[in-house]
């Protein structure tokens, strides 16, 4: 009806999806998108091949498209009438079909409410999926059938359970199927068994009959409750159980099945399963096995013994979801199926692949993963998820994966990290801790590396260097033969690179934050202040004085760490008549100067540094060639000498604890960072939490057209206006639009209060600054919101927030704050989203002043004409009407009117008829004409934007059923 | 046991970073959202999820030397699964992000957390990772084809083939199969269900003249130190690649490696899944561990059904008494001149007719060669057109006496400085020896024609061949520091 003006180009288009929908529905809305991609779905004109495109978005999005139950169902009935006039020779198009349809239902939640759609989806799965052997359809639909088997799965395994009661069919169903699909009907036949079994332990009382009984059931559907319910959001182990039984069970105990002896049916499925899982590829074997592993687990009378048939065949696979099974059944199973030797062999079989020459890197970091997670017959520890060692993992077997210089860095790194538990184990055994050949040999590879960095060694080296010398200390750092040796390394290794700074910093503080009480990091420090400082400063660069005061700086923020090098160095360094430092003015120098100073006045060593450090700054303040670096030494100078050591502490140790080493917190201020603390009045603080929340008004402002203002009884006009001049009304009215200011804004009213989160700091708040950002392209930016204050223990202040609509959608709005707290520091906090729903744009009937109401209504029909009129002439105008229909009381009827269009009537409600005109900014009309006949209501809908339809209706529904579930309520009462 | 989401990215140094192919299954994420509760974190935009990638990669702003995000040394990076720290107010960490590179492409793929999410549970106890490891790899090999990197055009066609690849192998977000490289095409034709069943790897059945291939390929690595402190290191690892044509839909071959009388027992035997069954004494030995000469040795009896396509039926590691060619390099530093003198020493025991064999000399952290002063007794000597590498080239034989040398000096007056590499440095240099024997094993495994059993009606023409090649065959420098390349002697 509205013509395919933007059907051009879909590819491009689904590709700017899919790139990102958030941006490209700042374009255009999701239900437009929506309802055009349905659209040109339903044309026969389009090809195939876009259509399966096209299909993507519904596919990979369906939350963003179908945000709700009824379009999720209305959208699946529009694919399934695709899907039914499809030809039968279009296959993939029927197959995505299917899967767009399987990710609509599940994601909008219709499959978890039972909507028919979703059931007539299901039955049409099922009936694809019977007819094994292409004995119907012929071998060209098979793969049809393989995705209506893909589509059921998925579906058992969202809402597990869904298919339990099916199960003898699912049986047959594989039993029978000779092709290569048999695979995904096994696949099918194992989830469900698994879920149906799970079921069933948490049934009281269930046992072997009751599962004969489920073996052998053919019924309908168990619609329970699925991965959308609300009940497992409570988190609670016991029920996200069903999607893996085997980690989930509560205290990680598998729940259990007391079947007795008897369970024959299930022995038989169980070995013809196994017996056919050759003839599946890896993945699906894999998977097949993990299913039945957990079965086993559950049903205690099936002995797990079934799988030794399988068992050397696993073990001597080439695939690693194969082995990681194997592995998983032996942590199920442990020593009922593996015997001692079973798990020596294994383990040794893991170490040689950690290392095999034809393996992938990941899968060998995926197999020393294993190794440190091995699931031990008897294990020692716990088990609590950490790394550990398993007891048969001897230094010997572990040396096949020593870490060398022609390693990947991360394979190098998972070595490291494994060998190094080995020796410290190693190191405790030999009584005196300090670690035996083997620890020797992890420091030379650790020295080799470093070896690599001095010579010239790639970004990615020096990364992987200190990140191996973190590990290392992690492990040995009380090995102080190691720990020294290495410290000494590093300050030589900076001195010659001293780029390296940034990375020494970091290492400092890492391993001061993990190995706190071993103080290396300290000395490490310590030590490389000696290094700078007795350097000879004839071969000082500027460029190695720059990154000398980043570490001096940091060495600074140690108490213990006497200082007095320092500043002799800074001295000699400011005044030496060889130094053009001074001279040269270099504002980024003074300022590293001045960083280092500052964190010297907070020094607990002040006292003794008073002296010289006052000399220093005296010295910037009269040479130093730059003004600012001379006023903040100036101001240095002032503080050092007036406050004292309290004072001095309290103005610049605002945050003397946090030292700001997240990385994250990055700012304007960060090229000044070294005045930053001083300044901390001037830097915005983020809050962890939203403090602040808009709370909407309901009541309505006047608005600032004041449509209704003057009362109607006023005669003068109406004598100038005479029947049949609607036209010229027409045009008064909108003559108005031509200022363009004219109702060009909604106004929305809020409360500005504080949040739950209470915070005696954010009690008292002043200079509140409200930012607002768009999230889509439907309106004009929004200008920021003055609050003087806010105080909780009084009234909240109101807001008024001004919009200008583009296109009048609904929209959300992210809000922040800036604000000031009593204590002068400045704060910004975000807010929650700000949700402007579409009737919130709706202006009433905007007449000039002293119109009557006759006048109005005149406009009104003009309107309508019009409206019709344009519509009849061709799908190239904007124009549109539509009817929508509902089943209203009396009663309820005025209720609605009441409620919800009292403002912009046209005409009041007579006889069950009444007129409405919802005016949008900046141009639209939605006119209403509403009739209501015994207890149907009929809303006839006219609007000169068409793309408003779809909102109109969802708000209709809206509030028609708000009106249903009144009235319902009130009966009941 | 599925993913959540897919990337498929192309990453050209100083060049594009693009990602070519994404694909989000929606479904799995409710499964994830459900299980994760609270810790949900919902996948972001591709733009912003390839900018994640690459700061854990450490391969986002190549041109800075040090970014806090990137650098942390707390940042462990250990196992193929990465955390990408998603910033925002729905921002958290997506955990386990599996990634595969090879060349220009990486591959990602997030795997779903069927666990309680807290406390994290260990990953090797998420079935999802190896299920996403097997697709990654098996989506790898189907876009790289056959080389090794993929050209730009057959990786576009193939980018474009990948919903359809999808369709079959992960249609939903939980893979079933890995793509059978070029064999796409062939699915369109399904034979007729037959009485038997069919498996599901075989995408149909051969029709016409039975034939069975069977290579083997043996590749020879050697560390060698000239060094009495250091022990020079060899091994040898071999695979079985089968092409088997042969009727029917569950045929039964059998191919049987044998050694000769007190060969050493291969090693760390890796099959194909097709291999049917599998006596336990073939796995037994293993090299991380002390070989016992009693072991078994063979013959190794592998009964399998066949694949259409071309597989590795298995592969296996050995140690072999001594190297191929042994070999001594010696630099001394005179001036700006190194004078060197190499030996080779092809063994006794090794055929000696190859289809090729080079020494390659590559000198780092130097000027280029000025002046080549050097004497071979066997064999040619070329100047690489970049004049920093000398390569000698031994052709397919080595005199009677079976060793060669090189002798001679080499200055660096070169105009330009040459390659640098932070390994060698100084007199730390090697030689690379590339070599390609045919109708050799060093192990002495063979596959007898005779031994390859077809239980089919026809009798089908058995081709077997085998071969020897080099993998980094290093001989260092015996006058400068050599870099460890393994633990196991050294300790």
């Amino acid at each position: 009806m509205f013509g395919s003006i933007m059907s051009a180009n879909w590819p491009e288009r689904i590709s700017a999806f899919s790139r990102s929908p958030s941006q490209f529905l700042c374009s255009t809305t999701s239900d437009i998108f929506l309802a055009e991609v349905l659209r040109e779905l339903r044309d026969d004109r389009a090809s195939d091949h876009i259509k399966v495109l096209l299909l993507s978005p519904l596919l990979e999005h369906p939350t963003l498209l179908c945000p709700s139950v009824s379009v999720g169902e209305e959208t699946a009935l529009e694919l399934m009438s695709v899907f039914a006039q499809c030809s039968p020779k279009s296959l993939p198009l029927r197959r995505h079909l299917l899967l767009a349809l399987t990710s609509v239902l599940l994601c909008s939640c219709c499959v978890s409410s039972h909507t028919s759609a979703s059931q007539d989806f299901l039955e049409l799965l099922l009936q694809t999926a019977q007819d094994t052997n292409d004995a119907q359809a012929g071998a060209a639909l098979r793969p049809l059938r393989a995705t209506a088997c893909d589509c059921l799965r998925e579906l058992e395994a969202c809402l597990p359970g869904l298919l339990s009661q099916r199960l003898e069919l699912l049986s047959s169903l594989r039993q029978q199927e000779n092709s290569g699909l048999h695979q995904a009907y096994t696949g099918l036949h194992a989830l469900a068994l698994r879920n149906a079994v799970y079921l069933l332990t948490q049934q009281k009382g269930a046992g072997a009959g009751d599962l004969k009984a489920a073996l052998g059931s053919n019924e309908g559907f168990v619609w329970g409750e699925g991965a959308d319910s609300a009940h497992l959001d409570s988190e609670s182990h016991s029920d996200l159980a069903i999607f893996s039984p085997l980690t989930l069970g509560p205290m990680g105990k598998v729940p259990s099945l007391q079947t007795g002896l008897d369970c024959k049916e299930l022995r038989s499925l169980l070995s013809s399963l196994l017996e056919e899982s050759y003839l599946l590829t890896s993945l699906s074997q894999a998977a097949l096995l993990r299913g039945l592993v957990e079965v086993l687990a559950m049903v205690p009378a099936v002995s797990p013994t079934i799988f030794r048939a399988q068992l050397l065949r696993l073990l001597g696979t080439c695939k690693v979801c194969l082995v990681h099974t194997t592995l998983l059944m032996k942590a199920a199973f442990t020593d009922s199926l593996f015997s001692a030797e079973d798990e020596a062999f294994l383990l040794k079989r893991l170490v040689g692949l950690s290392q095999h020459p034809l393996l992938s890197t990941p899968e060998k970091l995926f197999y020393m993963d294993c190794i440190l997670h091995f699931p031990e017959n008897r294990p020692i520890s716990c088990g609590d998820g950490d790394e550990s060692l398993p007891v048969l993992l001897t230094p010997r077997l572990a040396a096949a994966l020593v870490p060398t210089v022609f390693n990947d860095s991360v394979s190098m790194l998972a070595r490291l990290n494994l060998l190094s538990l080995v020796y410290l184990e190693e190191g405790e055994e030999d009584g005196e801790g300090q670690g035996g050949r083997g620890l020797a040999y992890l420091y030379d590879h650790l020295t080799s590396l470093l070896r690599i960095v001095e010579n010239q060694g790639s970004r990615e080296m020096v990364v992987t260097f200190f990140r191996a010398s973190f590990l290392f200390l992690l492990h040995f750092c009380h090995v102080e033969r190691y720990s020294e040796d290495l410290s000494q390394r590093l300050c030589d290794l900076y001195l010659r690179h001293t780029r390296l700074a940034p990375h020494l910093i970091n290492l400092a503080d890492r391993t001061q934050d993990r190995l706190e009480e071993s103080g290396w990091a300290v000395a490490l420090l310590k030590a490389l202040q000696r290094t700078i400082t007795e350097a000879p400063l004839s071969q000082l660069t500027l460029q190695d004085l720059r990154w000398h005061l980043r570490i001096l700086a940091r060495v600074a923020e140690e108490g213990e760490v006497l200082q007095r090098a320092t500043l002799n160095f800074l001295l000699c360094v400011i005044t030496s008549s060889s130094s053009a430092l001074c001279v040269s003015g270099d504002w980024r120098l003074g300022n590293g100067v001045l960083g280092v100073c500052r964190r010297l006045l907070l020094h607990p060593s002040l006292d003794s540094l008073l002296t010289p450090l006052a000399d220093l700054l005296q010295h910037l303040t009269c040479h130093y060639g730059e003004t600012d670096i001379q006023d903040h030494a100036r101001l240095y100078y002032t503080l050092l000498t007036t406050l004292s050591r309290e004072k001095l502490a309290g103005v610049l140790a605002q945050r003397g604890a946090e030292r700001g080493r997240q990385a994250k917190v990055r700012s304007m201020s960060a090229i000044m960072a070294e005045t930053e603390e001083l300044t901390s009045g001037l830097t915005v603080h983020q809050t962890e939490r939203p403090l602040l929340r808009l709370v909407k008004l309901e009541k309505h402002e006047p608005d600032d057209c004041k449509p209704e203002h003057k009362p109607e009884s006023e005669s003068a006009c109406e004598s100038e206006s005479s029947p049949g001049q609607g036209g010229i009304e027409r045009e008064d009215y909108r003559a108005q639009f031509q200022s363009p200011s004219f109702a060009s804004e909604i106004t929305l009213q809020y409360h500005l209060t504080h949040t739950g989160v209470h915070d005696p700091r954010f009690d008292k708040l002043f200079s509140i600054r409200l930012h607002f950002d768009l999230t889509d392209g439907h309106y004009e930016e929004v200008s920021d919101i003055s609050v003087p204050c806010l105080f909780r223990t009084r009234k909240p202040p109101t807001v008024r927030l001004r919009l200008k609509p583009k296109q009048p959608y609904h929209t959300t709005l992210r809000a922040s704050a800036i604000f000031t707290t009593e204590d002068g520091l400045s704060w910004h906090s975000q807010l929650a989203d700000l949700h402007v729903a579409f009737p919130e744009v709706f202006l009433p009937f905007l007449a000039p002043l002293g119109w009557t109401r006759e006048q109005k209504q005149r406009v009104f029909e003009g309107i309508w004409g019009e409206i019709c009129s344009e519509e009849s002439e061709g799908d190239l105008t904007n124009a549109a009407t539509s009817l929508f229909c509902d089943q209203l009381e009396d009663s309820a009827m005025g209720e609605l009117v009441e409620k919800h269009f009292q403002r912009y009537l046209v005409s009041d409600l007579d006889k069950g008829r009444c007129k409405v005109l919802f005016f949008l900014p900046p141009q639209s009309h939605v006119l209403l004409k509403i009739i209501t006949e015994e207890d149907a209501v009929q809303v006839h809908i006219a609007t000169d934007n068409w793309k408003l339809l779809p909102y109109i209706n969802s708000y209709l529904e809206d509030i028609t059923k708000e009106i249903h579930s009144t009235q319902q309520v009130n009966g009941d009462v | 046991m599925s993913v959540r989401a897919l990337w498929i990215i192309s990453y050209e140094r100083g060049e594009s970073v693009a990602v070519r192919f994404s694909r989000r299954y929606p479904t799995v994420e409710k499964r994830a959202k459900c299980m994760a509760g609270s810790l949900y974190v919902s996948v972001p935009e591709d733009g912003t999820v390839l900018q994640l990638l690459l700061t854990e990669l450490g391969l986002s702003d190549p041109d800075k030397p040090y970014m806090a995000l990137r650098d942390d040394c707390l940042h462990q990076q250990r196992s193929p699964a990465l955390e990408l720290h998603v910033e925002g107010p729905s921002g958290g960490v997506l955990w386990p992000v599996l990634v595969i590179s090879q060349g220009p492409l990486i591959l990602a793929c997030l795997a779903l957390v069927d666990a309680p999410a807290d406390p994290r549970p260990p990953l090797a106890s998420l079935f999802s990772v190896s299920q996403g490891l097997t697709l990654l790899a098996g989506l790898q090999a189907f876009l790289c084809g056959s080389g090794s990197k993929p050209d730009r055009e057959g990786l576009t066609s193939r980018l474009a083939m990948m919903p359809s690849i999808l369709l079959q192998v992960c249609p939903l977000g939980t893979p079933q199969d890995i793509p059978q490289p070029g064999a796409s095409s062939a699915s369109a034709l399904p034979t007729p269900a037959g009485t038997q069943k069919q498996p599901a790897w075989k995408t149909g059945l051969h029709r016409g003249r039975a034939v069975v291939n069977v290579a083997l390929t043996e590749m020879v690595r050697s560390m060698q130190y000239g060094n009495r402190n250091r022990q020079d290191l060899w091994d040898v690892y071999g695979t079985v690649t089968c092409k088997c044509e042969v009727e029917g839909v569950l045929p039964n071959v059998t191919v049987t490696l044998t050694l000769p009388p007190n060969g050493s027992p291969l090693m760390d035997v890796l099959v194909h899944p097709c291999v049917s069954s599998l006596d336990a004494s073939i796995l037994t030995a293993i090299s991380v561990e002390d070989c016992d000469s009693s072991a078994f040795s063979g013959p190794y009896k592998f009964p399998f059904s066949p694949p259409l396509e071309p597989f590795r039926l298995c592969s296996y590691t050995s140690q072999v008494p001594v190297p191929p060619i042994l070999g001594t390099y010696q630099l001394k530093e005179d001036d700006n001149q190194l004078r060197m003198t190499v030996s080779l020493k092809l063994h006794e025991s090794v055929r000696n007719s190859f289809e090729y064999c080079e020494a390659h000399l590559p000198f780092f952290n130097r000027d280029q060669m000025g002046s080549v002063d050097v004497k071979v007794s066997s064999g040619q000597l070329e100047v690489s057109k970049e004049k920093n590498l000398l390569v000698w080239v031994l052709g397919q034989k080595f005199p009677k006496s079976l060793e060669v040398s090189l002798e001679g000096s080499v200055s660096f007056s070169g105009q330009l400085p040459g390659p640098t590499d932070p390994l060698c440095t100084d007199l730390t240099a090697y030689i690379k020896l590339y070599f390609r024997v045919p109708d050799l094993t060093l192990s002495g495994c063979c596959v007898d024609q005779h031994s390859v059993q077809v239980y089919s009606s026809a009798k089908p023409r058995i081709v077997t061949s085998r071969e020897l090649l080099s993998s980094e065959y290093y001989i260092w420098n015996s006058t400068g520091t050599a870099p460890v390349s393994s633990g196991h002697m050294m300790l």
